[in-house]
């Protein structure tokens, strides 16, 4: 009732406020982000309630406020508040590497190798074969020759395989699971990150190999470019991690605000050099928790998701604002097969690289729904292709919006459930959610 | 190097440094840290080096918004009730006074002065004279607790200090609400403009919602991380919605922290919580403020160092008379006004809202004018108020020693 309280509260606040604005969009994005803030997290709230993920709450809100349905967050505010979400993928990026230690990447690095291998290998696969069997109703590959259909039915599959670190991260931190699960699951999702990039930049080099481009002036992706890309990104983010520990060693105050540059010098260093900013950032992090001392990175990182508490919750927010709901039901037809066959390559080749790598059963039954998500990383790469191929690529990222909406709300839903039968919730989901509640 | 790294490798330089340096300067010398991140701001500003362009300033105006709207909010968790029942009336009475006798002198007296100058009508020049002399009354807190600390003191003439700076913010934010409501361009609902009354009951409604929608989002909640949120969350939406349509965040969010503080059990949290953040987006505010400065053509100074004369007249005389009128100079002595004329943030934050606002008469002139004035009194606030504290607690001591003990005073309580 309170939770119904404070939604009507500001909805009808924003009813009345929103006719007496003067036209300024910066005063418009702050308003938007107050408002999403209180109603995403009570949303969330909401969700939690039903023993839903938050992050689902977040979603839904976005969703239900945003341009598809009531409008209160217009598509302009989605705009103004860009910098939000990509501030909110940097702390997120750096948290997740803080999580990873090198004891437990030595522990768990070959069960993780051999997963992720299986199933980005039969997910592309079979996502490939479906989109190919199936030419005929997929808006981009009707009446194509054969090269063009192999073509975009790879391209398609190699950023349909990617998973979602942010989803992952937020609802560890929501429910502090710290079980072979989610050290496992996290692991995967974090380094599908640099692998589902490399794959791209393959599988785009070979597409434009089968079918080229008509615009005359785009840039060829080159093996350079994409090893300075990744192996950059490795070596700032080692530098920025090794100048953070420094920072904790000797200064160590003001971790709020610390928390806040750093991702924001992270990122803006990472665009500069042309590095992939979620691995500079994930690696800063990673060696930052590694040669700190000890307690010095769960004080960053505790700042770090203090100060974050707000931005994430607007960022899921947003991404739901964004959300192609209608595109959905416009072609559902479509991607309710693509949601499934890809789920399907998912856990076959989770349960095939769980045999293999000898993972306790459990853990291998149970990896592959905490993989169903999708991130944003995946939008950026189906931008890529609508701009060496504008003609195709727009349906491309369509349907791929379409499918993206589907997994990133049966996603963290399918994870929780993927915590709680692994034992991983629990005590540690009582003494957390609170802590850790706003994300 | 864009604008925006170098910025951030600047501020977050500078306001680490101020930990280190400026609070080691702050103990040592009684030194106020903050003017300098306002000279940073002008010299990296679109009109010295550019490494701020009008863009990037611009690009931060969410966060100087956001900015104003804590500040008021600091403000408002000062007005804490039960507290506040415990000082004695004459102390307000003073306070209101002097404040009044601030804004009343300083802006009748720009009013003439803009008129003449710029060749306007009084009622033209009475928008830009009302929010000088709402920047005038405002006072720094800064210099008392620094001075209040080296002295180790808490006595009468502190209590007095602490909460004519109180008074002297309320008034200021208040008054400059107020404005923001009279002079609100029309906006036409239900086929009328609104009146300068419904918009202040806007602006208070705003810090109201805001208030009871914190209470009803923490509920019965005492983790601090939520609470933080609820609290990040208020200011946001209290301060984004004002400055949307056009009113002030800083009375709305004073409104929404002073209810906060008199109804949540979380107190000493949300205290902490604000305190926390309003150093560094007070700092973010100095080096914005000095950036989004624009020089004028010379007819500024004349009133600028007339604006300091007369709101430096204000502050001494205004309180020395109000303390004789009330017979309380034996007690504070004739010179505790000289303890006001600190200004530092606060000042700024309302300049700056009046440059925001549509519409405004002559703003960079009244900007101009604030940054002078806590250009020149923030760095030497505390040594002001240690001058005046100094011998008022001497005396004071010296009346409470042994009867063989030097005599006291003529006058001496």
């Amino acid at each position: 009732m309170r939770r119904i309280i404070i939604l009507a509260l500001l909805l009808e606040g924003m009813r009345l406020v929103l006719p007496l604005g003067t036209g300024s969009s910066s005063a418009h994005s702050l308003l938007t982000f107050g408002f999403l803030i209180l109603a995403a997290y009570t949303s969330g709230e909401v969700a939690d309630s039903f023993r839903m993920p938050r992050i689902v709450g977040y979603l839904v809100a976005g969703v239900l406020f945003g341009p598809s349905a009531l409008n209160i967050v217009t598509v302009e505010a989605t705009n103004e508040l860009a910098p939000v979400s990509s501030l909110a993928i940097a702390l997120i990026a750096f948290l997740a590497g803080a999580e990873l230690r090198w004891s437990e990447l030595r522990e768990r690095g070959r069960a993780i190798t051999l997963i992720l291998t299986s199933e980005l290998g039969i997910t592309f696969v079979a996502l490939s074969a479906l989109l190919i069997g199936l030419r005929n109703y997929v808006p981009f590959l009707q009446s194509a020759p054969t090269p063009t259909m192999i073509g975009f039915s790879l391209l398609f599959a190699s950023i349909a395989v990617v998973h979602s670190p942010a989803v992952t991260m937020a609802l560890l931190t929501e429910t502090g699971a710290r079980g072979p699960v989610a050290r496992t699951t996290l692991g995967v999702v974090l380094v599908s990150d640099v692998v589902v990039i490399m794959l791209f930049s393959a599988v785009l080099a070979l597409a434009r190999a089968l079918v080229p481009p008509n615009t005359g002036d785009v840039a060829a992706i080159s093996l350079g470019s994409v090893v300075w890309e990744l192996g950059g990104a490795v070596v700032v983010g080692t530098v920025l991690g090794a100048a953070v520990a420094l920072y904790l060693r000797f200064v160590k105050r003001e971790l709020m605000l610390f928390a806040v540059l750093v991702t924001f010098f992270g990122s803006e260093i990472a665009r500069l050099v042309h590095v992939e900013t979620l691995l500079t950032l994930l690696t800063a992090g990673f060696v930052m928790e590694n040669i700190s001392r000890d307690g010095d990175g769960d004080a960053l990182r505790h700042a770090m998701e203090r100060s974050g508490a707000p931005v994430f919750v607007v960022f899921f927010a947003l991404a739901g604002a964004a959300m192609a709901v209608t595109e959905v039901v416009a072609i559902w037809p479509l991607v309710i097969p693509i949601v499934l066959v890809r789920a399907a390559g998912i856990w076959t080749g989770c349960r095939i690289g769980g045999r293999w790598a000898r993972v306790p059963a459990k853990t291998g039954n149970l990896v592959w729904m905490g993989l169903i998500s999708q991130a944003g990383v995946a939008i950026g790469l189906a931008t890529v292709i609508a701009e060496v191929y504008p003609t195709r690529g727009a349906p491309i990222r369509t349907l791929f919006l379409a499918t993206l909406a589907v997994n990133q709300i049966a996603g963290p839903i399918l994870f929780r459930m993927a915590l709680a039968r692994g034992g991983e919730l629990g005590e540690e989901e009582t003494a957390t959610t609170t802590a850790v509640a706003s994300t | 190097m864009s604008s925006t790294l170098l910025l951030v490798l600047v501020a977050a330089s500078a306001y680490l440094a101020a930990h280190v340096v400026f609070g080691w300067l702050g103990r040592k010398y009684l030194v106020v840290s903050g003017a300098e991140y306002l000279v940073l701001g002008i010299v990296l500003g679109p009109h010295v080096t550019r490494v701020l362009t009008p863009e990037v300033v611009d690009s931060f105006a969410p966060i100087t918004t956001l900015a104003l709207g804590w500040m008021g909010a600091a403000v408002g968790m000062r007005m804490y009730l039960p507290d506040l029942v415990k000082v004695p009336g004459v102390t307000f009475r003073l306070a209101l006074a002097e404040s009044a006798l601030t804004f009343l002198l300083v802006g009748g007296t720009e009013m003439i002065v803009l008129a003449w100058l710029y060749e306007i009508s009084l009622f033209q020049a009475a928008l830009p004279a009302a929010a000088l002399a709402g920047i005038a009354t405002a006072s720094s807190s800064a210099g008392v607790e620094l001075a209040a600390t080296r002295l180790n003191e808490r006595g009468v003439e502190v209590t007095q200090l602490g909460v004519s700076v109180l008074v002297n913010a309320i008034v200021a934010v208040v008054s400059f609400g107020l404005l923001a409501s009279i002079w609100h361009r029309p906006v036409m609902v239900n086929d009328r403009p609104l009146t300068a009354t419904e918009w202040m009951t806007i602006t208070l409604g705003m810090g109201v919602i805001g208030g009871v929608l914190f209470h009803l989002f923490v509920g019965d909640e005492r983790e601090s991380d939520r609470i933080f949120v609820s609290l990040a969350g208020g200011v946001i939406l209290v301060s984004g919605a004002a400055a949307f349509a056009g009113l002030s965040p800083l009375l709305a969010a004073l409104v929404f922290g002073a209810i906060l503080v008199n109804t949540s059990r979380n107190r000493a949290e949300l205290a902490t919580s604000i305190a926390h953040v309003e150093r560094p987006l007070y700092f973010v505010l100095l080096v914005f403020a000095g950036a989004a400065w624009q020089p004028g053509n010379s007819a500024w100074i004349l009133p600028v160092v007339l604006f300091l004369a007369i709101r430096a007249l204000a502050k001494v005389g205004g309180a020395r008379l109000v303390t004789r009128i009330n017979g309380m100079l034996p007690v504070l002595g004739p010179d505790w006004g000289r303890g006001l004329l600190g200004q530092g943030g606060l000042a700024l934050a309302i300049a700056l809202n009046y440059v925001y606002q549509d519409g405004g008469t002559l703003p960079y002139f009244v900007f101009t004018a604030s940054i002078a004035s806590v250009l020149l009194t923030d760095l030497m606030s505390a040594r002001l108020v240690q001058s005046v504290l100094a011998p008022l607690i001497e005396r004071r001591h010296a009346l409470l020693r042994p009867a063989d003990g030097p005599p006291a005073p003529d006058g001496g309580p």
